[in-house]
């Protein structure tokens, strides 16, 4: 947070020379511990207060009901956390991407904190991002270590049919044609599970899955177990060969 | 900035655990860690106060008072004060199935590890939750069952000025205003602790004796004459008062004001910049308590509203700021004020607005100021039908200043009026009762006749009805509610006396209104019967969908309360009252007076016009608009 010193001390955004056109910057932050919690219609509620208050100079919307112009990238579900969330924003000052970070990183918490502000890339849209790669956790007494060689077994091996919502309601589908990669360890009381799993449109494979697959094939997690938790981390996004990472 | 190792390895274990807040829905009303929460070491603070409000995260986050009192007592370095809310009812399951104790939203530290457990009663039909929650957090219910290690549980808020309903369950109440003196508490707890001399009832003592406005229930004994009235409070010490004046702020402009806001992360109730423009109201509308306890009538300046709102503004993005005051026109400089605050809110796209409007003060002028809300209707509360009525209850309100208002709304583009009403006011006759949607017509008639309506959409006239409850320290704290039967009549003859498809009739719950009253005029006797609600799970009674009308009569009759002689008796001018424990400024004398007045139906002016000697100015106020000598 920035202290009061900073707020009072800080430019106005109206000291910044306009520019002629509005100029899109990219935004990655991160979203993690209790904002893990917090839904993507709450976190753009906050993000647009949080504009607000950090001074950017929004270009705003010429319609009945103007609205700062923000684009978000994939959404994450709730009782996940990120490493690499991405938002697009249009402004209309000439303000530096290095102060736009530090001016959002004053208006922000460290768990909902900017990583990286930069001008989008030429041709870079976030319909690129088609895998995501993902650091899932799960603690519990009792693991066997043979248990990873299982679960990596079982989640890769086609077909794993599971009931998958959609807008279109619920379909059967072969789980692991959705799974890129998929990597499993166990030490001590701690399984993880590293994979890269579809994020693209109609094809996003929920994490939750993976869990749920667990729940119901090894009896982890059993319902009302509140010793036991799992963690899902997105760590990276990646363009459709899988390895080139989004910018 | 933390690493990113370290952010994957750290383990989230603390507080509620994850696994819990996955299963339950809304868990960003439990998770805590919004930006504006304030954090501090609690190895090296003092004391740690729970600031709880007895109801959901998302109506708790809204208060202005907890904003307050939160960052008053946050501003003592070393006192540390956390936020906690009454889980919802699938996170309660969850805590009693897994014997999770209430934990504060700050720390995640269970609550009963506090030095203090600060309840603010906003409205009677809490009480259930807050013992819920006293439960909750594995913490006795009843004071005299605590012991030194447990939190001090205090209470204050608009409620406490008659605590006696609750007065088992609390160590003690703030009377009155807390910016001053809920710190004055903590910090006496602090002195002695350093002293060495603390102990649960040495501090209490010491409390009630030395600092005004605190009410120590404990410490005073009820004796009760044969017809269950009060004969007598007694104080068991002589050193400690025998009638409890609550406190004030003297100075609005110079009182403790908060810079920021915890911002939440899920939506709530009312999300948006709050600044009080004063406290307390010129009206005397006879049946509104807010009216009465908030006396003296007190302004603030306009500049410092204005820089308290655009700092909550620079620290906070909001997109609404809402000018919190009983009745906002009546502030003296609402037009300089609204100026100011435009200069800045317009640029900014921040939306002004302006509740509680009085229809007589309600001017195109003002009404430009707010067109920035996109809301299509208005609404305005005349309270009653028919004007004899309005004078009972001194409203003040002439039919001619309503349609005046409306015809204004109408010109403005809107076409839907919303009217709230009371029924059950003393003297009411069906003839009376009839004049609510008479006048709900002539409101749509008056529609018809204005040239400049918009005609684009039909008008509509939502009329809302709540059942009168009688409260403490209003001229009408005598009086009988109606019955339930009578209520639910009244409620049926207003129905069949609506005829047109433009008007819109709800109203308000009537056995909740029953309950509402036995709980507004009750004494410590109902101690018992809350006890047993508790007992039986009993919690969020002002929601419709935990309110049980039924089990509330199975418990007042399992413990030998007789609800009517709470709310269906009318008291005797003379009996002592359950509240008389307290002064609030107004004397009973004025509110005989003003009791005698309502049977005349003769009106009293207003604080401005001339002073009607309500007894509130002998506390002073800077800008208060008493006069200055002491009667």
């Amino acid at each position: 947070m920035l202290s009061e010193q900073q707020i009072v001390n800080r430019k106005p955004k109206e000291a910044y020379p306009a520019l002629e056109q509005p100029r899109t910057v990219r935004v990655k932050f991160r979203k993690i511990g209790n904002l893990q919690y917090i839904s993507h219609l709450d976190l753009q509620r906050t993000i647009s207060r949080v504009l607000v208050r950090a001074g950017i100079p929004m270009w705003y919307t010429k319609g009945f009901n103007p609205h700062a112009k923000m684009t978000f990238g994939l959404p994450l579900s709730v009782g996940a956390e990120s490493l690499c969330e991405y938002l697009d924003l249009r402004i209309d000052r000439d303000m530096s991407c290095e102060e736009i970070k530090d001016r959002l990183n004053g208006a922000l918490t460290d768990e909902l904190y900017v990583l990286d502000v930069y001008a989008v890339p030429q041709g870079s849209a976030f319909a690129d991002i088609i895998w995501a790669a993902y650091d899932i956790r799960l603690r519990t007494q009792g693991l066997s270590p043979s248990l990873a060689d299982e679960i990596k077994t079982y989640l890769t091996t086609s077909p794993l049919m599971m009931d998958k919502k959609s807008k279109s309601g619920i379909r059967q589908v072969d789980i692991t044609t959705l799974i890129r990669s998929l990597d499993s360890s166990v030490e001590n009381d701690e399984l993880r599970i590293r994979a890269t799993l579809c994020v693209s449109g109609s094809d996003y494979l929920n994490p939750e899955y993976l869990i749920r697959a667990l729940r119901e094939r090894f009896g982890l997690l059993p319902e009302g177990d509140m010793t036991s938790e799992y963690t899902i981390l997105r760590t990276h996004v990646y363009l459709t060969d899988g390895v080139t990472e989004f910018k | 900035m933390k690493m990113t190792q370290e952010i994957e390895n750290r383990n989230n274990g603390a507080r509620y655990s994850s696994t819990l807040l996955k299963s339950i829905s809304k868990p960003g009303r439990y998770a805590g860690g919004e930006y504006g929460q304030i954090v501090k070491d609690k190895a090296t603070v003092k004391a740690r106060f729970a600031f709880a409000f007895p109801d959901s995260y998302e109506i708790g986050m809204s208060n202005l008072g907890m904003r307050i009192l939160y960052g008053a007592l946050n501003s003592h370095e070393d006192i540390w004060c956390e936020r906690v809310f009454a889980p919802w009812v699938d996170m309660q399951e969850q805590m009693i199935g897994h014997d999770l104790a209430l934990c504060a939203l700050e720390s995640g530290d269970a609550v009963r590890e506090f030095d203090f457990l600060g309840f603010t009663l906003q409205y009677e039909m809490c009480y259930t939750t807050v013992l819920n929650m006293l439960s909750l957090a594995h913490i006795p219910l009843r004071a005299e069952d605590r012991c030194e290690e447990h939190p001090l549980v205090i209470g204050g808020g608009p409620c406490a000025y008659n605590p006696e309903p609750v007065a088992d369950f609390f160590d003690l109440f703030n009377i009155g205003e807390g910016e001053e003196m809920l710190p004055e508490i903590v910090r006496l707890y602090i002195r002695m602790k350093d002293e060495g001399r603390y102990t649960r009832a040495d501090f209490l003592h010491e409390a009630a004796r030395t600092i005004p406005g605190v009410y120590v229930p404990s410490l005073y004994r009820v004796s009760y004459h044969e017809d269950g009235t009060i004969e007598a409070y007694t104080p068991i010490y002589d050193d400690i008062p025998t009638k409890i004046e609550k406190r004030i702020i003297q100075d609005l402009d110079r009182a403790y004001f908060p810079k920021t806001v915890v911002m939440p992360y899920i939506e709530t109730v009312q999300d948006r910049i709050t600044v009080e423009v004063g406290r307390g109201c010129i009206r005397g509308c006879r049946f509104c308590q807010a009216g009465m306890v908030y006396r003296p009538v007190r302004e603030k300046t306009p500049d410092v509203i204005n820089c308290q709102a655009r700092e909550i503004f620079d620290t906070t993005g909001y997109e609404e700021l809402s000018l919190s005051s009983l009745s906002i026109s009546d502030y003296t400089r609402v037009g300089e004020l609204t100026d100011k605050l435009l200069e800045w809110t317009n640029p900014n796209m921040v939306n002004l607005s302006l509740p509680s409007l009085r229809a007589d003060s309600f001017t195109k002028e003002l009404m430009d100021k707010v067109t920035s809300i996109r809301a299509s209707s208005i609404t305005f509360a005349p309270e009653a039908g028919s004007q004899r009525l309005r004078d009972v209850i001194n409203k003040n309100l002439d039919e001619a200043d309503l349609m005046r208002a409306v015809n204004v709304a109408f010109e403005a583009g809107k076409n839907q009026i919303k009217l709230y009403f009371m029924q059950g006011h003393p003297t009411e006759t069906d003839a009376d009762l009839a004049e609510i949607p008479a006048l709900a017509h002539r409101v749509i008639d008056e529609y018809y006749k204005n040239p400049n309506r918009n005609k684009a959409r039909p008008p509509q006239v939502t009329i809302s009805v709540s059942p009168f409850i009688p409260k403490p320290f209003t001229p009408f704290q005598w009086e009988a509610q109606d019955t339930l039967e009578e209520m639910r009549r009244k409620q049926a003859f207003v129905g069949t006396c609506v005829t047109d498809r433009k008007i819109k009739y709800n109203h308000h719950d009537a056995p909740t209104c029953r309950i509402e009253a036995v709980l507004a005029r009750g004494d410590r006797r109902l101690g018992k019967a809350l006890e047993e609600a508790c007992r039986r799970g009993f919690k969020f009674d002002a929601w419709s969908e935990y309110f049980d009308y039924d089990a509330w009569m199975s418990v007042f009759a399992d413990t030998g309360i007789d609800p009517a002689f709470y709310a269906n008796r009318a008291y005797g001018l003379d009996e002592v009252l359950p509240w008389d424990i307290i002064d609030c400024g107004v004397t009973k004398a004025f509110l005989k007076r003003e009791r005698e007045r309502a049977y005349k139906a003769a009106t009293t002016p207003n604080c401005r016009e001339a002073c009607s000697g309500c007894g509130a100015n002998k506390w002073g106020g800077e800008r208060a608009c008493c006069p200055n000598s002491k009667s």
